[in-house]
Parts: C-alpha cells; structure tokens; sequence
C-alpha cells in the first residue's frame, strides 16, 4: 500500500516531465528539426531584412501620391490624405514617358533575345565540346567580365564611329548578338555549366540513333535548356532596361534615350515643359521624381513578379549557377 | 584508327563553331579597345575636330597618377579600405541570408521574391536616384551609431567602418546575385548527407560547421570574386567617376583617363586572383 502512494505521488511529480521534453523539442527543435521557437527567429530576421528591401519602393510610392501639403505636413509620414495623381502625370509628360517606353523595350528585347541566343551557343560549345585552346578561350570569357566597360570606352567609342554606329542602337544589339555586351560572359557560364551538368549518355543515345549534331542541339539540348534560357532572357532584359553607362556614351539624341537616361534629365524637362526658373520649385519636386522612377522601374517591376516563380523555381531546381 | 583521329577533329572543328562567334565578337569589341588603351595610356592625346594624335610620352601618365595628381591616389586608397570591409560584410550577409531562406519558413516564397530584387535593381541607376532622395532606410542615424564609433574607435578605424555602416543598404542591395549563388549551392549538397548526420545524432549547430559550410566553400570563393567584380563596375564607384571625369577633361584627356583605368584594373585583377588563389588553394586542403 505505501509502495503503491509513494509510485503515486512520483508520476504525480513528474507528469509534467514528458510534456516538457515534447515541448521544448518543439520549441528548440530535436536533432536536425527545427523548432518553432527558431522558426520564430528565423522569421523575424527574415521580416527585418525584406524590410530593407522594400523600404525605397514603399517610400517611393508613398512619396509620390503626396501632395504639396502632405509632403510639408511632420504628421503625414507614410499615408497621404487623399491620393494625388498629379505627380504622376507631371513625370509622365516629363519622360516623354511612350517614346522612352518604347526606346527602352526595343533594346532591352532584341539585346535578351540575342544574348540568350548567342551566349547559349558559346556556353554550349564550351560545355559539350573538346578542341585545342577551350581553356585559354574561357580564361578569356572570365576576363572579359572582370574588364570595367570604362577603360574599352574611349577606343570602342572611336571604332564605332569607324563604323558609322554612333546615334543608333547596333552598339547595344551587335556585341550581345555575338555573346558579349553586358554581363555576356556571365551569361555564357550560367549556360556552360547548366550544359555540363546534362549527362553525356543523352547526346550518345541519340547519336547511336543517327542524329547529327542540329538536331542533337536543336531536338534534345534546346527543350531541356528552357529554364537556362528563361533566367539569363529575364536577366538580360532587366539589365539591359537599367543600363545606363554605355547608352550614354554612344547615344545623345534624346529622342533615342531609355527611359532611364530620361529619368536623370526629368528635372530639367519639367523646368523646360513648365518654364520654371531652375531655382524655381526645387524642393517640392520630389514626389514628381518618385513618380518618375515608379514609372521607370514598373515595367520591370512587373514582369518580375510575373517571372519570378519561375525562375526562383528553375534556379531551386537545377541548381542553376555554379 | 585513323577515322577515329577524324572524327575527333571534326568534333573539335564543330566545338570551335559554337565558340568562333564569341571570339570574332571579343576581338573586335574587347581586345582590340583594351589594346588600344594600353597603347593610348601611354601617350598624350589630342583631339581635333577631325583627327585625333597621340604623342607618346613612356610612362609620364603612370607617374604622374601617383605624384602629381592629388586626387587619384586618395581616392584610389579610400576605394581599397571601403572593398575590404565591404566584400566581407556583403559574402557573410548573403550567406546568412541565403540560409535563412533556405529553411522552411512561412512565407519563403514570398521572402524569396524580395531578396531577389537587388538581382533585378542593384544595376539600376534609379535604386541610385532613389537613395540620393533619402529612400534608403538610414535607420542606422536614428541611433547615433556613428558618434558612438567615432568616440570608441581610432580615426582610420571608425571613418572607413562608418562609411560601409552607412552604405549599409547599398551592401544590402548589392548581394541579391550572391544570395543566389549560396542558395544554388546549397541545393548541391544531397540530402543524403543530412539524413546521415540526422541519424548519427548530429545537431544543427554541428551540421553547419562540419557539412554545410566546407560544402560552400568553392561558392564562398566564387561570391567574394563575384562582389570585387561587382564593385569594381558599379556605378557608386568613384573610381570610374574619375575616369570618367578625366576622359573628357581637356587639361589631362583621354591618354592620361587611360592610364588611370588601368592602374584601377590592374589592381583589380590582383586582388581576384589573390582571393582566388588563396581561396581555391583553402579548398583544396580541406
């Protein structure tokens, strides 16, 4: 009998016991699983660092729906009292916002397209092929990444000229057609290894089969390669629509600048449209010039938010770069 | 045996096809400028309206960019003293990050998409503009860092710490391609290895330190190389804002804007392939 209340009162104590081991194996984690408590951490940080991130597209849109008055007023710092589209109005007139729009998509769609074509070429000759030299060539490609653009400039700009390519877009189609231009070479590793890492055995299968090289290419190597291709194309345009240096360089007629380019002169081209002296209204034209970049980056904005699951995806998936 | 020989030429012939392009287009639109300018960096240049001459002049450019010039080298220095906190801070920032996002976590997708933006913005002269107009959150100031480390550290010290604190999210904003990287390695990494540790009672902590980061190690190498490169090229650099300014600036021009660029390159490419050296040779050993 007292025997029997002393092993009573001892699960008594310790009725708690495996309740809290299952607990803090929850919270803590146990072994490799993560716990809830550092799920939680985890998180925080995670919401801390977005927030980063996101801080100058919030501020820029709020900024930009400000009026005057709000913009002056130390209470409003976030939400405006009414919406104001009047910014956005003013920025688009400014940018001369269709034809910049259409300036920048020209280059930065044919620029993609011919980069994902040429630059997949070179990474597949370098991935599947052996030939005296490859090594040395691809000890140039990676050179050709680390050269700042703005030692070539001076020569490429006269060589241009040579060519009677100064005012049009050829300097920014011609080079990436060929597998250079801007990031070229890294393009060209992103496809060379997403190529080695397809196994020998396809190529030799369908070369028992009697295919010759095109239509290994073009029938097996092409459709596997389409999440290579969707990331440097996505890539490619973007960069190519934020480019700012070497546009400058060899284009200066306005009508023919990107929209970005316009983005820097938005200043004066409203002080022009609205013949405001340059020292007229210099502090409130800040909500007009979020507007601006709002309408710059949207676009990009866009099609990123519409492309990034897959290429978020393709990246998880493939292990993309290496 | 002979067809054997024939057939791995004609495959070497086919390989060089794929290539040739690229080669055509890095003779014309890289070797020949780079060449030009080596050339050019050593001589005077004189633009006319219809010509252009250059008078060679040796190593007058070089030597002046050291002695002469009373910006360059300054800023040459403060260019070097920002890149070594810099790299580092951006190579552990995109590893943490790229951890974190690699753990199940509410809302990953939704965390991946942000921290990929930089891939799509940092190139962008808006972001630029954008911070310029007080849109980077300087939430550093609100808490005086700065008086604090100028008071607790030696001036070399704290200047160069202050100036990355506060191009804090510049650095932020300049590793969304090295979060990438990370998170594309650690997809390489089986998941095998992790169960064998699971089972051998392995704690995260351990895990970590014994798989995970030797695993990274190659990629560690590759985004430090990766961030010098993205440094070296990017438009906040004012290195190349110098360059710039003396291409077209009559006094100096475009033989002595030459010579600067590649004194800033040829340190550049010193310093990746020291990271690259030391670093590989680092991996090798482990």
């Amino acid at each position: 009998m007292s025997i029997n209340i002393s092993e009573k009162q001892r699960v008594r104590k310790l009725w708690w016991k495996p309740r809290w081991l299952a607990f803090r194996a929850r919270m803590l984690g146990r072994g490799m699983r993560p716990g809830l408590l550092s799920k939680i951490i985890v998180f925080v940080l995670l919401v801390d660092l977005a927030f980063v991130y996101v801080y100058p597209i919030l501020y820029m849109i709020s900024t930009m729906l400000m009026s005057t008055l709000d913009l002056v007023d130390p209470t409003i710092r976030w939400i405006p009292t009414t919406l104001y589209w009047d910014n956005l109005v003013k920025a688009f007139e400014g940018l001369g916002y269709w034809q910049g729009f259409w300036q920048s998509l020209s280059v930065s769609l044919v620029a993609a397209v011919a980069q994902a074509i040429s630059c997949g070429i070179a990474g597949y000759g370098f991935a599947r092929y052996d030939f005296p030299g490859k090594n040395l060539l691809f000890v140039l490609v990676l050179l050709a990444f680390v050269i700042p653009p703005q030692i070539i400039v001076i020569p490429l700009y006269l060589l241009y000229r040579e060519f009677g390519w100064i005012n049009t877009k050829l300097p920014l189609i011609i080079p990436e057609m060929l597998g250079l231009g801007l990031k070229g070479s890294m393009f060209i590793v992103i496809y060379r290894q997403f190529f080695i890492g397809l196994p020998q055995s396809l190529e030799e299968a369908a070369r028992i089969d009697g295919a010759n090289s095109l239509t290994i290419l073009g029938r097996i190597m092409l459709p596997l390669a389409k999440p290579a291709i969707l990331t440097v194309s996505l890539f490619s345009f973007v960069w190519h629509w934020n480019d700012y240096y070497l546009p400058s360089m060899f284009i200066s007629e306005q009508s023919q600048w990107s929209l970005v380019r316009r983005l820097q002169v938005l200043q004066q081209s409203l002080d022009e449209i609205y013949e405001v002296s340059p020292y007229g209204m210099s502090s409130m034209t800040e909500p007009v010039n979020m507007a601006g970049a709002f309408l710059v980056i949207m676009p990009v904005l866009l099609l990123y938010f519409i492309a990034q699951r897959w290429f978020t995806e393709s990246i998880e998936r493939t292990g993309l770069v290496e | 045996m002979r067809r054997r020989l024939s057939l791995d030429a004609k495959r070497s012939i086919e390989g060089f096809t794929f290539v040739a392009p690229w080669l055509i287009g890095f003779i014309v639109f890289m070797a020949y400028p780079l060449v030009y300018s080596l050339y050019m960096s050593f001589t005077e240049v004189q633009v006319t309206a219809t010509m252009i001459n250059f008078t060679f002049i040796g190593w007058d450019n070089y030597v002046h960019a050291f002695l002469g010039d009373n910006v360059f080298p300054i800023e040459l220095a403060a260019f070097i003293q920002e890149s070594l906190i810099s790299v580092p801070t951006i190579v552990i920032f995109s590893i943490v990050v790229g951890l974190l996002i690699n753990e199940d976590v509410w809302g990953r997708g939704i965390f991946r998409a942000i921290f990929f933006l930089p891939v799509i913005f940092s190139t962008s002269e808006v972001i630029n503009s954008l911070f310029s107009q007080g849109a980077g959150a300087n939430f550093l100031s609100r808490f005086n860092i700065f008086g604090m480390l100028i008071q607790a550290l030696p001036d070399q010290m704290a200047t160069p710490i202050n100036a990355v604190l506060g191009r804090f999210t510049l650095i932020l904003w300049s590793s969304g391609v090295q979060i990438l990287l990370i998170l594309a390695a650690l997809k390489t990494i089986s998941s095998t290895v992790y169960e064998a540790a699971a089972i051998d009672g392995a704690g995260r902590w351990e895990v970590f330190w014994k798989i995970t980061l030797p695993a990274l190690k190659p990629f560690i190498v590759l985004i430090a190389v990766y961030s010098i490169v993205d440094l070296s090229v990017s438009p906040f650099n004012q290195m190349l804002v110098q360059i710039r300014n003396h291409m077209f600036n009559v006094r100096t021009g475009m033989g002595y804007a030459s010579a600067l660029g590649w004194i800033y390159f040829s340190i550049v490419l010193v310093a990746l392939v020291f990271v690259y050296a030391v670093g590989m040779r680092r991996v090798s050993k482990a």
